[in-house]
């Protein structure tokens, strides 16, 4: 088989792989949403924010607690391939080991979409400030990618720390910080009724983290695995 | 563990002389600024640090594509010990900036992009320093801490560029503008501030040696007992 078709053929093989499991379990996508509602209605006692709240604020609420909730998914996607071995199992994979760092952080976007898309139904409920904005999925796409590429190669490394389960948030956020800034800006300039144009710059932004830590990956995500 | 080379020695004397003579002429040399007074002569060794931690972990990102490709433990150690040293250049950045700041801004802390890239960098390598200590062999910790000392690097300017953009369009009470750039120094001035950069990159290339040699002899140390 062309080895490149083998590449993309193993990446799909993981994400299938883990929606398998999450299918079965379901311990990460509704743990990840319970704790993102949890953080909305903890920051609203907090912060002490009015029920229609301003659109930079709900912004931030919602990257605040996407990005939170991710990271339970991130350290539990990442520790399930240490339970049983079972990364042994996809070491063997004939490609080069990138294939697992693109199947993982694919499945762990679909899981965090997953997640966004019914918190922000809810989340327009509880703060009379409408969320169902369409052009407002491409960036939470976007900025929920970027994350996830750099939470992915993150917990990778962290999983094989002894402090594992402290670990990934001390090292994700403060590299996460610029992935964070453009996409509440983004997201705010949108939800304020401003142009996909004028947000432009913010996305670009994403858009170079997107580039920036998948490149990390396909580089990096070999060294990192091996033993 | 081998004698204190020669080089080191004359590093060691050089950095001495510089930063006391980079501290006699500030003091007793340099004018005193017109608007902002006295407090101004903190700006010669705030960027002289500010400079010299920027470098080191330019530095640890540098040794950390050096282990990667090369796989030997010097350069991790070359790595740790710029870390370490970056960490401590930028604390002593930050602290001198806000003894400067509180006079002049008439606050202690400013969310000004350069401010916040400096404390969110300190952020990332003390991340650093955790990732390290829970590492269990001295290969995952070199391995490990390489990927991490160049990503971290990578995000760096993505950081300061993102909050430069952020400021621009939220416009801040206090005005950032005059640190630094927009005052005009006269000539003494820019001979200090010249003198502490070259005094500064000097020590930084001292301190990490040192630090360097010490790691060095741990691994050997580590290597013996086993």
């Amino acid at each position: 088989m062309n080895p490149f078709l083998r590449y993309l053929k193993i990446i799909l093989q993981i994400i299938r792989k883990d929606i398998q499991v999450e299918w079965r379990g379901r311990q990460g996508v509704p743990v990840m949403l319970v704790f993102s509602l949890l953080v909305v209605f903890l920051f609203n006692f907090a912060l002490q924010l009015s029920p229609d709240l301003q659109a930079g604020l709900a912004a931030g609420l919602l990257w605040v607690s996407l990005a939170f909730a991710s990271t339970l998914g991130l350290n539990r996607s990442v520790s399930l391939e240490r339970e049983s071995s079972a990364l042994d199992g996809l070491l063997l994979a004939p490609a080069d080991r990138s294939a697992i760092f693109f199947g993982k952080s694919l499945s762990n976007l679909l899981f965090t979409t997953l997640v966004a898309l019914v918190l922000l139904p809810i989340f327009s409920l509880f703060y009379g400030q409408n969320l169902l904005n369409l052009s407002l999925i491409p960036i939470i796409l976007l900025g929920l990618w970027a994350y996830t590429s750099l939470g992915t190669l993150l917990a990778a490394l962290s999983i094989q720390a002894r402090t594992r389960d402290v670990l990934l948030p001390v090292l994700l956020y403060p590299l996460a910080l610029p992935i964070l800034i453009a996409a509440v800006e983004a997201s705010r300039t949108v939800l304020s009724g401003g142009t996909m144009e004028e947000s432009r710059s913010w996305i670009l932004i994403l858009l170079a983290c997107v580039i920036l830590f998948n490149a990390a990956g396909l580089m990096f995500f070999e060294t990192i695995l091996e033993e | 563990m081998s004698k204190k080379p020669l080089a080191l020695i004359i590093l060691d004397i050089l950095s001495l002389v510089g930063v006391l003579g980079a501290l006699g002429l500030i003091l007793f040399r340099t004018p005193v600024e017109a608007t902002m007074g006295p407090v101004q002569k903190v700006f010669y060794f705030h960027v002289a640090s500010a400079w010299a931690g920027m470098l080191s972990f330019i530095l640890a990102a540098v040794a950390g594509v050096g282990y990667l490709s090369t796989r030997r433990f010097s350069w991790d150690w070359l790595s740790l010990s710029a870390v370490e040293v970056g960490v401590v250049f930028g604390l002593i950045a930050i602290l001198s900036g806000m003894i400067w700041a509180l006079p002049i801004w008439n606050t202690w802390w400013v969310w000004d992009p350069r401010l916040t890239t400096t404390a969110i960098m300190e952020l990332i390598y003390s991340a650093y320093f955790i990732l390290r200590s829970g590492l269990n062999t001295p290969e995952s910790r070199a391995r490990l801490g390489a990927v991490y000392a160049i990503v971290g690097a990578a995000t760096v300017p993505l950081t300061f560029f993102s909050i430069r953009l952020f400021r621009t369009i939220h416009p801040v009470v206090i005005a950032t503008g005059n640190s630094g750039s927009t005052f005009n120094m006269s000539p003494r001035m820019l001979t200090a501030f010249f003198i502490s950069l070259v005094t500064f990159t000097l020590l930084l290339a001292d301190l990490v040696w040192h630090r360097y040699r010490l790691a060095a002899l741990k691994a050997k140390r580590n290597k013996e007992r086993n």
